[in-house]
């Protein structure tokens, strides 16, 4: 304090400021980053050894996209046996990010000298508070979805990776059909949903994000969720199903499913079974041909059509894709991929028509959407783009650009100093 | 005179020593900096070739490599050396093993090329390792093959992670096995099993390759032409049932799975081929399946004899559109794909490739040895190739003398020399007497300082070498980051010594340098990362852009490698700290013990500031690394960042180091704490280096290995030790102090 007085007072000094706002400084504190970030070290490394068992997607959600998470030690580890039986709470992403963003703020108040000397410390900083907002406005906004596209023919939707949506499409008209769908969120067992446009109201009786499914010989074999199923596929297939946790791994194949009721007034009409299939509906036959119907139960009444299926959650575009080609090519004499890509054509609402080529590091950025190349199967022709919707893609670029011109220059003087330093010593 | 007092004998012995090492042949090491800058040496005349025979160019693992490569990498995998040995166990050159196996295979058959150093591997063949050593001849495993395979096989339905030691030994040696015996037949397909009955009703007794009878293999293919060209010109006899039609059918299933027994594509891109495609023998008589052969079973038998035989009708510039415009469009269609394959080999290849008349010949030349014969049909090779793809062999040469230089081998057994010139310099200063003292300190200084810098030339042009053999930036995989964390930690500590000569920075580069080489190279050995041997393999398509490559993991790698030497320098300021606690005492008063305590204030200071400078530059890099892969990531998987294994080993670097900078900026940490901090550092990039790569999970998980976990976790066990070292040295001094003069 007492060289700091000997100095001219300066409204803007760290002095002043600290004096201006001390309510603020120990939130300003270098222990309280140095315990954060030791925090951070811990929530990365307990999440990435987490990625093992619960798949990326389940670690992201358990414990970036949280305020804490709890982690059990892991069995097959040494002393695991009985290690593995404590609960451990892991401050999460939300609840470190937070916290650092606000000692960052803290700081730049009352603790930086606003100097040219150290301005490379400030913009340092408010990069990473950038980078910070940015990945955490990202995790809560940014949707990943995907887009199939068989060659020559085109697609005009995208589906989500999670999340199903029971779909009620009116075909009446052949040439213009309707449809109503109900998001996951609705789905909860005992609601009564009226559906617009839809004469019967859907009562769920049963609804989860993952199933394991089998045919029985007669009806009653059937497991307990399914037992009550007397229309649709469900019935005439004898379909079974014991209900599972949704798997979020990378190579996850959830199959959503849905038993749900149709009452006309007061009527019941039945109950139905629905299952998603991860890799949309059609591939249904595949699996077997008793499970096409599977992409449309019909119910006709009144002179009317319609189709019922569960799907992944859709967004329709207002344009659509063409798959034109697809090539896939291995370095010779190994399984090294060398190349994939795909020609497609943007079909324009306009009516124009664009060339473009999706391949490895260089994706189809249209619209604020951004379609890369995520997989391909050369034999049945057909592509999967990975399709991204990031409004918040721009803001760690700018973080970026501060964080190298702060980096930059503060390193550059410290260079410069221990050079000069040096040279005067040895001269 | 002046000129000993100057440049003292041990020193000097040590520098040309290095000096040596850098630039000229020894032991194995057959070539030296100079051959890079003479053309190739004349061709021999009296005597076998071998030098002009590794030269020619084969493609192997997706790349053109002269067979010298072929003969290294190959030997890498079975016998875990870049070398062979004879029947006797005696070293021989890898390319005339190369050439016997390839050449002449039954001689082959009795050179120990095998390495298996399993008990229960060698259990199962009845040998001792400690009787039979641990080098097999093919012929040795020969009795035991079924064995091999059965065990290979049950091992093979464990999952990977419930595989134990003799599991992986033994598919190994499996691989191994198979590998070799491909080798062999890749320029002789192996004939059909002469009891095949199928062989006697066609009334092929007579056609294969028989050693009395003919002159070479090329009678064979000419047998096989002139059936191909009966069936062309009276393509009526395409039916089920024909026997013409059953021979050309039993004969191209033949030469199509022959090329399964192939280990390199020895046959050069026919001249007009578009996608440049070298070939197997096999697919130089019949063309490529364009199907796996499993699918031929769901053909459909006479649509597929019609349809060739209106295939066979057409002429040669249609038929080549129809062939074609098959293997387009009808994808889904095995008939009419293996027609178009079948239509190929009768009516568009009509003669038998050059090239394997002049194999045929270099290989009797071989076996009877008969020099001029040998050296003519390499040249004639040679010359081939040249002709038919002039561009891809251009860094042959190149690669032939690389390989023999062996710049990474070099420069590890280098950085021992300058370890040992560095610890030489403190030991003169410790013992202080009138023949080791200051100057001499200072002049062994001298030599480690100059040292690294002649070895960072050398190694540096291992890597530039490496380069432009592969065309990319230095760093493609785990075996050349570890490469060049090496390198950047001594190109680091080579700057700091410029500066600050205490022979520290000079002895830690050293360390990390060896280190990094000694990891480099068992990586090249481990089987799952490395399965063709070759170091410099092809890179698959998402990281095949060279922009990324030379930017986001030059500068991580780069973190990496400067948060080690942080690591290490804080790793020697321990062991002095060490020291110092246990020979100073207030009492004690000798040479050593005073020289310590004199020197502590000025290393303290010293060490402190360049662990600091090093974890800035170590902050710097792994932060703009990350970023940039952050950036990479939105380029190509539309995410900038998506918590992937290896994004988080970065981004745990990044944190620690700024965890070190804090602690000291804001005082809170002192030198043992920072270089405490700094070890520990060496844990968190182990971790993010291999640690990632064991999970098996995430986008990057392309380097997956198991058998690093033991030395990683004794590798982090040993930091924590030197960690725990620091803290109770000294409350373990004053308890022991305070026990002797009790004890007196």
């Amino acid at each position: 304090m007492s060289n700091q007085s000997k100095k001219k007072q300066n409204a803007y000094s760290v002095g002043a400021r600290k004096k201006a706002f001390p309510w603020i400084v120990p939130f300003a504190s270098v222990r309280l980053t140095l315990t954060l970030l030791s925090f951070s070290m811990i929530l990365i490394f307990v999440a990435t050894l987490e990625q093992v068992r619960i798949g990326i997607r389940g670690a992201q959600a358990e414990y970036f996209e949280s305020f804490y998470g709890i982690w059990y030690y892991p069995e097959q580890f040494w002393g695991g046996s009985f290690l593995s039986m404590v609960p451990l709470p892991i401050p999460g992403g939300y609840l470190l990010g937070g916290l650092l963003i606000i000692n960052l703020i803290a700081a730049f108040i009352t603790r930086f000298q606003w100097s040219g000397k150290k301005m490379g410390i400030q913009i340092i900083h408010l990069g990473i508070i950038l980078l910070l907002i940015g990945q955490m406005t990202t995790q809560a906004i940014q949707v990943e979805s995907r887009m199939q596209i068989n060659k020559g023919e085109s697609s005009d939707y995208i589906e989500r990776f999670h999340g199903v949506e029971l779909a009620i499409t009116d075909v009446t008209d052949a040439n213009r059909s309707k449809v109503v769908s109900i998001p996951e969120q609705l789905l909860t067992p005992g609601n009564t949903l009226r559906v617009p446009g839809f004469p019967f109201k859907v009562r769920v009786q049963s609804f989860g994000p993952n199933c394991n499914f089998d045919f029985k010989e007669s009806a009653d074999q059937r497991s307990e969720i399914t037992r009550g199923v007397n229309q649709g596929i469900g019935a005439s297939a004898n379909l079974s199903l014991t209900p599972m946790d949704e798997d979020f791994s990378n190579d996850a194949a959830n199959f959503g499913y849905l038993v749900f009721q149709l009452i006309n007034g007061s009527e019941e009409m039945g109950t139905w079974l629905a299952v998603a299939h991860p890799a949309g509906n059609d591939r249904w036959k595949f699996i077997h041909a008793k499970l096409e119907g599977m992409s449309f139960q019909p119910l006709r009444h009144q002179g009317k059509l319609w189709g019922m299926e569960l799907r992944s959650i859709r967004e329709y575009l207002p344009y659509s894709i063409e798959l034109v080609k697809i090539e896939n090519e291995f370095y010779q004499g190994t399984d090294i991929p060398h190349n994939f890509e795909s020609h497609v054509n943007l079909n324009l609402e306009s009516g124009q028509k664009r060339k473009a080529l999706v391949y490895m590091n260089t994706p189809l950025r249209h619209r604020g959407k951004t379609f890369y190349q995520y997989q391909m199967n050369k034999a049945a022709d057909y592509t999967v783009f990975q399709v991204i919707r990031n409004p918040s893609w721009l803001v760690p670029y700018i973080a970026c650009i501060l964080l190298s011109v702060g980096l930059l220059w503060q390193f550059s003087f410290h260079l410069i100093y221990f050079l000069r330093k040096q040279s005067k010593v040895s001269g | 005179m002046k000129f000993l007092k100057k440049y003292p004998l041990i020193p000097s012995a040590l520098f040309a020593f290095g000096l040596y090492l850098a630039i000229l042949p020894f032991g194995t090491t057959k070539a030296s900096l100079l051959d890079f800058f003479k053309p190739e040496p004349a061709p021999k005349e009296e005597v076998i070739d071998l030098e002009a025979f590794s030269r020619i160019p084969v493609l192997r693992g997706g790349r053109v490599k002269p067979l010298d490569s072929v003969a290294r990498n190959t030997l890498l995998v079975l016998r875990n050396k870049r070398s062979a040995l004879d029947q006797n166990g005696t070293m021989i050159p890898a390319i005339s093993w190369l050439a016997h196996v390839l050449l002449n295979p039954e001689e082959a058959d009795k050179l120990k090329t095998f390495v298996i150093d399993h008990d229960q591997v060698l259990g199962l063949l009845n040998r001792k390792l400690a009787k039979d050593g641990k080098y097999y001849s093919y012929n040795e495993l020969k009795p035991f093959l079924k064995e091999i395979d059965e065990s290979a096989r049950e091992s093979g339905k464990l999952e990977r992670e419930k595989q134990d030691s003799f599991d992986q030994n033994i598919i190994d040696l499996y691989r191994s096995v198979l590998l070799y015996r491909k080798l062999k037949h890749t320029l002789s397909p192996p004939a059909p099993p002469p009891e095949t009955k199928m062989i006697e009703d066609l009334d092929l007794n007579t056609f294969f390759f028989d050693s009395d009878k003919d002159k070479d293999r090329t009678d064979e293919y000419s047998r096989f032409r002139s059936i191909t060209k009966a069936i062309s010109q009276d393509p009526s006899t395409i039916r089920i049932g024909s026997d013409e039609f059953g021979r050309v059918v039993f004969l191209l299933d033949h030469y199509s799975r022959s090329n399964l027994w192939s280990e390199f594509f020895p046959v050069p891109p026919e001249t007009g081929d578009q996608k440049k495609r070298w070939r197997k023998v096999g697919e130089s008589l019949v063309g490529e399946e364009p199907l796996d052969s499993d699918q031929k079973r769901n053909l459909d038998p006479a649509q597929f004899a019609s349809l060739l035989q209106d295939l066979i009708r057409t002429d040669r510039v249609p038929l080549q559109e129809k062939v074609n415009f098959i293997l387009t469009k009808e994808k889904l269609n095995p008939t009419a794909l293996f027609a178009a394959q079948y239509a190929e080999a009768i009516k568009l290849r009509t003669e038998v490739d050059p090239i394997l008349p002049l194999y045929e010949k270099l290989r009797k030349a071989y076996v009877r040895n008969d020099p001029s014969g040998f050296n003519d049909a390499v040249s004639s090779i040679r010359r081939l190739c040249e002709q038919r793809a002039p561009d891809q062999v251009t860094k042959l040469g190149f690669e032939k003398t690389f390989n023999a230089y062996e710049p990474f081998y070099r420069c590890s057994v280098a950085y021992i020399i300058i370890f040992l010139s560095a610890c030489l310099s403190w030991l003169c200063l410790a013992i202080n007497t009138a023949k080791f003292n200051a100057n001499h300190s200072k002049s062994f200084k001298n030599v480690a300082y100059h040292l690294t810098l002649i070895i960072l030339i050398a190694h540096t042009f291992g890597l530039l070498g490496r380069m432009y053999i592969e065309g990319r930036p230095p760093v493609t995989n785990l075996y050349s980051s570890a490469l060049f964390i090496g390198w950047g930690a001594v190109l680091l500590c080579w700057f700091t010594e410029k500066y600050l000569r205490l022979g520290i920075a000079s002895s830690m580069g050293a360390m990390v340098g060896f280190g990094s080489l000694v990891i480099a190279h068992n990586l090249s050995l481990d089987s799952s990362l490395n399965p063709t041997g070759d170091t410099m393999e092809m890179m698959r398509a998402v990281l095949d852009s060279n922009f990324w490559l030379a930017t986001h993991v030059v500068t991580v790698t780069i973190g990496y490698s400067t948060t080690f030497l942080a690591g290490f320098l804080g790793l020697a300021y321990i062991f002095y700290y060490f020291i110092h606690q246990v020979l100073v005492s207030d009492t004690s008063d000798n040479k050593l013990s005073s020289l310590l305590s004199s020197s502590r204030k000025q290393l303290e200071k010293t060490l402190g500031s360049m662990i600091f400078g090093i974890t800035c530059f170590s902050l710097f890099f792994s932060l703009v690394g990350t970023v940039l892969g952050g950036i990479w990531a939105d380029q190509s998987w539309g995410r900038f960042w998506g918590w992937d294994a290896k994004e988080n080993g970065a981004l745990l670097i990044v944190i620690w180091n700024a965890i070190i900078l804090h602690a000291r900026w804001a005082g809170i940490a002192k030198i043992r704490g920072i270089a405490c901090l700094a070890i520990f550092g060496n844990v968190v990039t182990a971790w993010s280096w291999f640690g990632t790569n064991m999970l098996g999970v995430g986008l990057h998980s392309y380097g997956f290995m198991d058998k690093a976990f033991n030395p990683l976790m004794s590798f982090i066990v040993s930091q924590m030790v030197f960690i725990g070292v620091a803290y109770l040295v000294t409350p373990l001094r004053s308890l022991f102090r305070k026990k002797q003069p009790a004890a007196k």
